[in-house]
């Protein structure tokens, strides 16, 4: 059962979208998921589609509690950040092993980067949300110097929100690309649908089926599915030859 | 997305859509001062360092990446700076190595853009 940690370097990011995408592309693949959000103030079940009044069972609530959306399993656990416990639960619950049969995704809000530096050790893939914007840039520096060189060697990273039709996006983008290298899994664009879904309430594969903000994040989901198989160590993207880039937009 | 936009690209067959602008003249624009600090940020290069460890770790995993990228390191970007023409160019008035770097750096992403990279 392996792990999956998102968080972000800067609020609103689009961390809890892209934790949500990943889910669904890595069950579509076959896996089965479970969903975990520590956030105090949560939006993970708008991007599933349901009624912004929805909060989600424990981690350890039985399963006839469980909330399954599209046989995505959704819990949440607010005390996690807090609870030093917490990695030896996961393991106690069979988390942290590796192999499809049960994998985790874990959505950690940008204030909580302590805890997500906890638990990014225990992880077989760790994905960094970052947006192509200066001011995302100018906190780059301080986020390397503080993280260990082990957790940023296990770190991949999406840009996501990119707005190709703004030169400094681009060269935000530009500079994050050749900041990142080979651990750049992928880039999400800016899509207006994504709003637009939650506030129909309507997930945003139903709403808008050609949204780009999908497609794309259905890529980095599917990019993602190695790291199922990685016992014991964080898989990372390690990048592949451009002529292998398969999903980029004409 | 609105609905008269959805129907046009159902009509293309298409089911995304990314906007391309005209290649921007990097050479001909100020830089990003945001830019040329962080390139001066020591600190950035942790990010190198945590390439070694990559490296240094056993057997390669299995990789799929979505996004072209150079698979440069940033040193390696860093030692490219103020290489080649354009960083004596004649109207470069700005002189020293900070800046040339930069500017180098500008003239690759206008590479990069080129190539249909950015
Ligand atoms: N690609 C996108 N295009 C358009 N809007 C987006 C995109 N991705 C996310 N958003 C919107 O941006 C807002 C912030 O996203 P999200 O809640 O995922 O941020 P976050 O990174 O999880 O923030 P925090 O770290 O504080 O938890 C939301 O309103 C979301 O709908
Ligand atoms: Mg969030």
């Amino acid at each position: 059962m392996p792990v999956i940690v998102t968080h972000g370097l800067k609020g609103g990011a689009g961390t809890t979208f892209t934790a949500a995408h990943i889910a669904m592309a890595l069950s579509e693949a076959g896996a089965d998921v479970t969903v975990l959000t520590v956030a105090k103030r949560d939006t993970m079940p708008l991007h599933f589609g349901l009624q912004p009044a929805m909060t989600l069972p424990s981690l350890f609530a039985p399963a006839e509690d469980a909330v399954l959306v599209a046989g995505i399993d959704l819990r949440s656990l607010t005390t996690a950040p807090e609870d030093n416990d917490f990695v030896p639960a996961l393991r106690d619950l069979g988390f942290l092993e590796t192999g499809q049969d049960k994998v985790m995704v874990i959505d950690i809000p940008s204030a909580e980067f302590a805890f997500a530096r906890r638990v990014i050790p225990h992880a077989s893939a760790s994905v960094c949300v970052i947006n192509a914007a200066p001011d995302t840039l100018a906190l780059m520096p301080q986020v390397l110097a503080e993280a260990s060189p082990e957790n940023i060697a296990a770190t991949s990273f999406v840009i996501n929100a990119l707005d190709e039709t703004r030169r400094l996006s681009r060269h935000s983008s530009a500079f994050i690309r050749e900041l990142v290298g080979a651990r750049l899994l992928g880039r999400i664009r800016l899509d207006e649908s994504v709003p637009e879904a939650i506030a129909m309430l309507q997930q945003l594969s139903k709403y808008a089926p050609s949204s780009a903000a999908l497609a794309d994040a259905k890529a980095i989901g599917t990019a993602l599915v190695p790291a199922l198989e990685t016992p014991g160590r964080p898989w990372v993207a390690r990048g592949s030859s451009p002529a292998s880039s398969s999903s980029r937009a004409a | 997305m609105r609905i008269d936009a959805r129907n046009l690209l159902d009509r293309l067959g298409k089911n995304d859509f990314a906007y391309k602008e005209f290649e921007d003249r990097f050479s001909e624009l100020e830089l990003w001062p945001i830019l040329e600090a962080l390139l001066r940020d020591p600190r950035l290069q942790a990010i190198d360092q945590a390439e070694a460890t990559v490296a240094a770790m056993p057997e390669p995993a299995p990789t799929e990446v979505v996004e072209t990228y150079s698979g440069e390191s940033l040193s390696s970007l860093f030692s490219r700076y103020g290489r080649g023409p354009a960083a004596d160019a004649p109207g470069d008035r700005r002189g020293g190595s900070q800046q040339q770097d930069v500017r180098a750096m500008l003239r690759h992403l206008s590479d990069l853009g080129s190539q249909g990279k950015i």
